[in-house]
């Protein structure tokens, strides 16, 4: 069982997708997992490699690499009430931002699986339809409850 | 390169920008689709430009990465829902059969 810092948020109105990429990694950034220029190299990896990391339709997953400033291992999320455009040929406007950050390329594959069968299982609506923050918290402890201690 | 036939175990990268992240998921949901198609593979999320490297027998990724690749393996599968199994059972069937990898 792993130590995980994890944030949720909802119903943020954004402007544009950068300062979704901003909004969704700030509670990390809060909580010391990770340090301010992996929230710069997430956006940086969209400019490189294009929009990739929306991996469903509207629902994109932000992260850079270890090195690129992670202290702990983290997972956060947020709903957006203003969707954003990450000019995706098929996958926009995105309304659900995940953002993680792993030290190593291994601590973070536990976490992703759990994440991986919760948005095959309806994770993402369930999230949508939380109009709480307390709310959206329920839904991703139950799909995490395996892997945080 | 040498052809496999059935049974085989064959080896298919699910590709990204990173690495660790898009691929991860999309190597589950991969992992999830040739179960289910019965076909043997071994599944490996890499970047993009790790993957120059490798010789697998099908690469899976979005279109924007996976044009690169046209030519490089045998089997090139574009997908834009990385949790969608189904879907992507659906794209591999055809190509599967074609290349004798499945029945």
């Amino acid at each position: 069982m792993a130590n995980i810092v994890t944030a949720t948020l909802v119903g943020l109105e954004p402007e544009g997708w950068r300062e979704a990429i901003r909004a969704v990694c700030a509670p990390l950034l809060e909580a010391e997992a990770i340090q301010s220029a992996y929230i710069d190299r997430c956006i940086e990896m969209v400019d490189e490699h294009g929009p990739y990391m929306v991996v469903a339709p509207g629902i994109a997953l932000a992260h850079a690499r270890p090195e690129d400033g992670v202290l702990k291992l983290c997972l956060s999320v947020a709903t957006l009430s203003d969707p954003v455009l990450f000019h995706h040929p098929q996958n926009d406007p995105v309304d659900l931002m995940f953002a993680f950050g792993s030290p190593d390329d291994q601590q973070h594959i536990h976490l992703l699986t759990a994440l991986a069968e919760g948005l095959s299982g309806g994770l993402a609506d369930d999230l949508r339809r939380s109009s709480t923050q307390k709310a959206a918290e329920q839904v991703m402890e139950e799909v995490l409850k395996d892997v945080i201690s | 390169m040498t052809k496999k036939g059935l049974k085989e175990p064959l080896t298919a990268l699910t590709i990204c920008g990173v690495g660790m992240g898009s691929s991860l998921i999309l190597r589950m949901t991969a992992e999830k689709a040739f179960k289910e198609l019965g076909v043997k593979a071994k599944v490996v999320a890499t970047d993009v430009g790790s993957a120059r490297s490798m010789q697998p027998d099908i690469i899976i990724g979005q279109a924007m990465h996976t044009e690169e690749f046209e030519g490089v393996a045998p089997v090139i599968i574009s997908i834009t829902n990385f949790t969608d199994h189904q879907a992507l059972k659906e794209k591999l069937a055809e190509p599967l059969r074609q290349q004798g990898w499945m029945e």
